[in-house]
């Protein structure tokens, strides 16, 4: 057999069929809301090049194509495999991701040949240190503080565990339960890949099979070269900056995307990026081009290895995205969202109709309570919670959703919260007026307001939004700023605050607001009855809807949702002064 | 005794069988859907098949009216009244970007827009107790805001009804009163489970398809009465049971995937006759395939599922027979793509083009046009020879779509297209089997539909599955399985507790709860106690998980609080499913579900005897595996074949509406009551 079109064809399916049943077993059988709900793992297999054979389809998107530096950092380090080896890494050295997230990888052998490897990263609710629930976030000055370090460690050799080093892990984590059964569920899936790889490999052959992945790598480039091919070519530019909460010296970063398009040729260049800091804001990740790259070429199609060998990217050493270690990263993916942004935006000229204005921007738009219930069980509360989008070409952006960089992340529901957690969400509701005005507005951003009937400490550090937020487009608004508001027991003003494992008394309030999309287009040209829609389903108020929009509104006597009535001589005049104001 | 009719409504096609158990009499009849007035079709059918339901006992109607009104949003003007500061739930969703690097993605429309939502003053907590007690004001106040929207129908979800609704009750009581022309549902009366934004959604569904369900029902009750039926009307749910009109029209939304429910109750109850309990229901037609997979005769149900798909679609969780499909049919088409690629579906020239070789101007290459260029359909003898193929016209496209551009002889390109669809099949039947860890050697796979005859013995072979059943009125299968369905009910209490801590007299007040519920309604639906059955199980997982297994118990488990032989079993199934388990770690409760069962009399067939020896009416060159070489292959007429007959491959079986195909060491037998029993070789 060889690989002909139709083998290919079967191939192509079959390969991430078997990530995709990794997946399936893992979230089903894992103990922490990080991967069953909030989907922070991903699954793939490569070969022992590091090359990325599949991933699985879902999941979070920030994992995207970045397991290659850590096959190919193991078999450097590591040197001999042998069957029934499981290897443990989250160093930042290779990794440059939070500590919490874990690769466990295991070796695929064909006919007693090293051939690649099967490996899950997934989000532990801890790893010691400052690492509880979302990760340590700005908590962490070091890598030491933030949690425990593991650089490319055999915990199975040859099928035995090394029962030392699984019990030193249990002893210094909080949640041993959950994470030993996350490490399990983790190895059972792998085992299972490697399974599905013999299956693959007996019915078709090595040398079929690897035929096959070159035609699929090599067809998978052809197809992001064509799309490329058909923007201007030239040198697209943005810039934008993201606050850093996590400083107290630095100020906010400086995001420059610089986009270089030749034939079918795209450089993604973000030299123009700040330099790595003290602070966690820091990674070593090519995530954020990758997604772009992937949005612009082929968003719904499979990735592999052939999926960016059309793209440059240049990030320097030092950069706050490729920082190296010790710099601290427990925040390494905050700003990933509005990096995207930049590239996108600065595509904008070249594909006005097809690039919405910016979203919210920044990852950790959470809820995380922790502390000890009133039976003496230790517990966190975790909830990812969405915000708003940016406005598109032809219709308004889409509230409270996850940021670009989560993707099939699912907040958690209110009453499955209060089951097991000693909170009441009093609210969850859409911001009136944080949609950014435009022809087409952006969505919504949350207001997530919780009641702890414990006392406890909240993670509820300022995203990087909280200053610059989410811009509009091509006359468009920016949208509502996020804040994180806390109302103690016993007083009556809410407090803006901006900090990581804050301590509050017992029914104490805290309120996580998300940022609203970015407009795109005038406001003034937005149809008045969108408007009018929008202020009968309390989305923009009578009043934003005159100083955005230009829109003033009657009341008819009616009840219901005709009782008011757009005013079409005051919305003319209004619409003409605005114009005028504007010179 | 006496005589039952099935009607079932599908995309394009009503089909009718008619059944009489004292005579054994069997017919049936084909006709035109007819969207725009439903009840046509149905006349049609039963003229054509020449029905007096004067004479008829029970009528089964399968229809699409529930789908069809979401799908069209053609709903009611639907008002939702939730618990304060929960207004946005449903708008707000789960949050999620299944299309992660779609920037334009997006979620469901709603099908009640904000303005329409009110909210009102109260708060239950999750352990059921009162935080905000409702007021007569309040519900006064709500009634009010209400009423000024003029709504057609109004869904009601609060916070934790599932655990105590009586907030939901009084709510629902007073809009009742307030409201006698509107629809009204409550979301205890629906679903008693935990996550508010999915069982809100299924709430609003009910009441968005409410008003247009129940009026359809009426009027097909009417219809029936004019034609002096003096039986019984049942309704095909998606949890594969029937149930009367008076259940259906109060819970419409267990309708809406009814579809398939009907052939694969057929597929379980013609295994347990053959003595195969353990079924992979297969069904491949125009457009989609479909697999499901039935243990010791029973279907397998999910809790319930996204119509419209997982990413864009709005949730429902109510019990629906758990079916993978695929985008893979007799009109999917072959085409390359942009870079040289060759694919197979999911595009379908569907049934108007439909594939190139009936004429009827489709001009890309179908699953239909390959087998047909391979001479596995006979041309001239289509759908028992109202249509006749165009072979040439077939071949033409393959050619110039396919074959030249990717340097392959027709016959290659026609082999290729069918291996492409086989592998996409082949993983949707995994998917039910090998991912849910049943092992496909131990199963046999009923094949039906238009084209499940020519593929299930090439999917077996894949998968190693030894025997393929092909039943007795294929075409009609869905029909057929309407007539082998039992009335069922489905329940459910969320009550999350540890094993360890669990109140077994609390959950035994919940199963007499739904063994008295389940019983009533059974029995006002005329079901006999002999013929009543309830089945109750667990929701159980780890402490600490999310997703559980649902995990079947006795009476008795829970009077003699057996926890231990309870979780025994959990862990048995937990190791089956995900291939490992963990007897050492606590488990926990999570929801306490029943289904009420009452059982009916099932179609039986009686196939005359006409000799048991199998004589092919001709023979015709086949390409099987060899794109070079094609190879003599026997043809056979199904309706030549009586019981016992032994058919050996390579060999094709005709009929009139499909065709089966053995390859070499295949070999067919005729079973008694007249399905064809294929023994895959190769394995």
């Amino acid at each position: 057999m060889a690989a002909d079109p139709i083998t290919v064809e079967v191939l192509r399916s079959a390969l991430p069929a078997i990530a995709d049943e990794m997946s399936h077993v893992l979230k089903r059988t894992s103990y922490n809301m990080m991967i069953y709900e909030v989907g922070d793992y991903s699954c793939a297999i490569l070969d022992k090049e590091g090359n990325l054979l599949a991933q699985n389809g879902g999941g979070v998107s920030h994992f995207l194509a970045d397991m290659g530096v850590v096959i190919r950092d193991g078999v450097e380090r590591i040197k001999k495999f042998v069957p029934g080896d499981v290897i443990l890494m989250n160093h930042q050295r290779v990794c440059g991701q939070h500590l919490n997230n874990m690769c466990v990888y295991t070796p695929f052998f064909w006919k007693g040949e090293l051939f690649g490897f099967t490996i899950i990263r997934a989000h532990w609710i801890d790893v010691g240190g400052y690492s509880t629930g979302f990760g340590a976030g700005s908590s962490a000055s070091d890598p030491w503080l933030e949690g425990l370090q593991f650089n490319q460690l055999k915990i199975y050799e040859a099928g035995k565990p090394n029962e030392t080093v699984l019990a030193m892990i249990s002893d210094n984590i909080r949640y041993p339960e959950s994470s030993m059964g996350d490490l399990d569920a983790q190895i059972t899936a792998c085992n299972l890949g490697l399974k599905r790889m013999e299956e693959l490999f007996s019915k078709y052959g090595e040398a079929t099979v690897e035929e096959c992945i070159q035609r699929i790598f090599s067809e998978s480039e052809a197809l992001c070269r064509q799309v490329i091919a058909e923007f201007q070519d030239g040198t697209y530019e943005f810039e934008t900056e993201f606050d850093d909460s996590a400083s107290a010296t630095d100020g906010p970063i400086r995001i420059h995307a610089k986009v270089i398009v030749e034939g079918s040729d795209m450089t993604i260049d973000l030299s123009g990026c700040s330099k790595q800091r003290n602070s966690g804001i820091n990674g070593r990740t090519l995530a954020a081009p990758y997604i772009a790259y992937k949005a612009l070429t082929s968003p719904i199609d499979p990735v592999n290895e052939g999926s960016f060998k059309a793209l440059k990217v240049i990030l320097p050493e030092g950069s706050f995205m490729m920082a190296q270690f010790p710099a601290p990263m427990a925040g390494w993916s905050t700003a990933l969202p509005s990096v995207i942004d930049a590239i996108l935006a600065a595509m904008a000229p070249a594909r006005k109709s097809m690039t919405p204005a910016a979203h919210k921007g920044a990852m950790g738009d959470n809820l995380t309570f922790f502390g000890v219930d009133n039976n003496g069980k230790r517990f966190v509360v975790q909830s990812t919670e969405g915000g708003g989008w940016g406005g598109r070409p032809t219709e308004d952006g889409p509230s409270a959703s996850c940021t670009i960089c989560q993707g099939d992340v699912r907040n958690g529901p209110i009453e499955s919260l209060e089951q097991r957690f000693p909170i009441v969400v009093e609210q969850r509701g859409l911001r009136t007026d944080s949609a950014g005005a435009g022809q087409f507005r952006g969505g919504l951003g949350l207001d997530v307001k919780v009641r702890n009937l414990v006392a406890g400490r909240w993670n509820i550090t300022q995203t990087g939004r909280h200053r610059v937020p989410p811009w509009g487009l091509w006359g468009g608004k920016t949208g509502g700023k996020p804040d994180r508001l806390v109302q103690k027991n016993g007083e009556n003003d809410w407090k803006s605050v901006n900090a990581n494992w804050y301590q509050v008394p017992t029914e104490s309030r805290v309120i996580i607001r998300s940022a609203g999309g970015g407009g795109w287009g005038d406001p003034l040209d937005r149809e008045p009855e969108r408007v009018l829609d929008d202020i009968r389903d309390g989305m923009v108020s009578v009043d934003a809807a005159r100083s955005e929009y230009g829109i003033v509104t009657k009341s008819t006597g009616k009840t219901g949702l005709d009782a008011i009535q757009i005013d079409a001589d005051a919305t003319k005049a209004a619409r003409q002064e605005l114009r005028a104001q504007r010179g | 005794m006496g005589a039952h009719v099935a009607l079932d409504i599908g995309g394009t096609f009503t089909d009718l069988v008619y059944f009489n158990d004292e005579t054994g009499e069997m017919r049936h009849a084909k006709s035109s859907t007819t969207p725009e007035e439903f009840t046509l079709g149905i006349q049609n059918c039963l003229d054509k098949a020449n029905i007096d339901l004067g004479a008829c006992e029970t009528f089964v109607h399968g229809a699409t009216i529930a789908i069809n009104t979401l799908i069209e949003q053609s709903g009611a003007k639907t008002v939702l009244v939730t618990t304060k500061g929960a207004r946005d739930a449903y708008l707000i969703g789960r949050g999620n970007r299944p299309e992660a690097y779609n920037v334009f993605f997006k979620r469901a429309t709603p099908l009640v827009r904000r303005g329409m939502i009110i909210e009102a003053d109260e708060r239950m907590g999750a352990q059921g107790q009162s935080i905000l007690p409702l007021s007569e004001a309040e519900i006064a106040n709500v009634c009010k805001q209400v009423a000024a929207l003029e709504p057609e129908s109004i869904a009601v979800c609060f916070l934790h009804s599932y655990i105590d609704p009586t907030h939901e009750q009084m709510m629902g009581q007073a809009l009742r009163k307030a409201f006698p022309n509107a629809y009204v549902s409550l979301s205890y009366e629906i679903l008693r489970q935990y996550r508010e934004y999915e069982r809100t959604s299924t709430t609003i569904v009910n009441s968005y398809i409410g008003p247009r369900v129940s009026t359809y029902l009426k009027r097909l009750e009417q219809r029936l009465e004019a034609k002096k039926f003096p039986g019984t009307l049942l309704i095909m749910q998606s949890n594969g049971g029937v149930t009367s009109v008076g259940v259906a029209g109060r819970a419409p939304v267990g309708l809406m995937e009814s579809g398939p429910v009907g052939g694969i109750n057929a597929s379980a109850e013609i295994g347990l006759r053959l003595g195969f309990p353990q079924v992979i229901a297969f069904d491949m037609g125009g457009t989609t395939a479909k697999a499901s997979v039935i243990r010791d005769g029973k279907p397998s149900t999910a809790e319930g599922y996204y119509v419209g798909g997982y990413a864009e679609g709005h949730p429902v969780m109510s019990p629906v027979i758990d079916v993978v499909e695929v985008g893979a049919g007799g009109g999917s088409i072959g085409w390359i793509d942009s870079v040289g690629a060759m694919k197979v579906g999911p595009k379908s020239a569907g049934a108007s083009p439909g594939p190139v070789c009936y004429r009827a101007g489709g001009t890309e290459p179908t699953i239909t046009d390959a087998n047909l260029t391979l001479g596995r359909i006979n041309g001239a003898n289509f759908l028992g020879g109202d249509m006749s193929l165009d072979k040439e016209a077939s071949r033409a496209a393959l050619k110039g779509k396919l074959a030249d551009k990717l340097g392959l002889s027709v016959e290659e390109a026609a082999l290729g297209m069918l291996k492409i669809a086989i592998a996409h099949m082949t993983l949707a039947v995994r998917g039910v089997s090998i991912e849910r860890g049943y092992d496909p050697r131990d199963f046999v796979m009923v094949a039906s539909g238009g084209n499940g005859g020519l593929h299930a013995p090439l999917i077996a072979r894949e998968l190693s599955i030894p025997r393929v059943i092909l039943p007795v009125l294929p075409a009609h299968f869905s029909a057929v399985g309407m007539l082998m369905t039992d009335i069922r009910h489905d329940y459910v209490q969320t009550h999350a507790r540890s094993m360890a801590e669990a109140d077994f007299e609390a959950i035994r007040s919940i199963c007499d709860m739904f063994l008295k519920d389940g019983k009533e309604l059974l029995a006002s639906e005329s079901v006999a106690p002999a013929q009543q059955q309830v089945n109750l199980s667990v929701d159980i997982r780890y402490v600490g998980q999310e997703f559980y297994l649902n995990t079947p118990i006795s009476y008795e488990d829970i009077t003699k609080a057996d926890r231990d032989g309870i979780r025994r079993r959990f862990d048995a199934l937990h190791l089956r499913h995900y291939g490992q388990n963990a007897e050492h770690r606590p488990v926990e409760i999570v929801n306490i579900r029943a289904n009420a069962i009452g059982e009916r009399a099932k179609m039986e067939f009686h196939p005359p005897a006409v000799g048991t020896t199998a004589t092919p009416s001709t023979t015709r060159d086949v390409f099987l595996t060899d794109a070079t070489k094609p190879t003599r292959c026997a043809i056979y007429q199904r309706d030549a074949l009586a019981p016992g007959a032994i058919v050996k491959g390579p060999a094709i079986i005709e009929e009139s509406a499909t065709t089966a195909l053995l390859l070499e060491g295949d070999e067919a037998t005729v079973a008694p009551t007249g399905e064809i029993i294929i023994t895959i070789g190769g394995n």
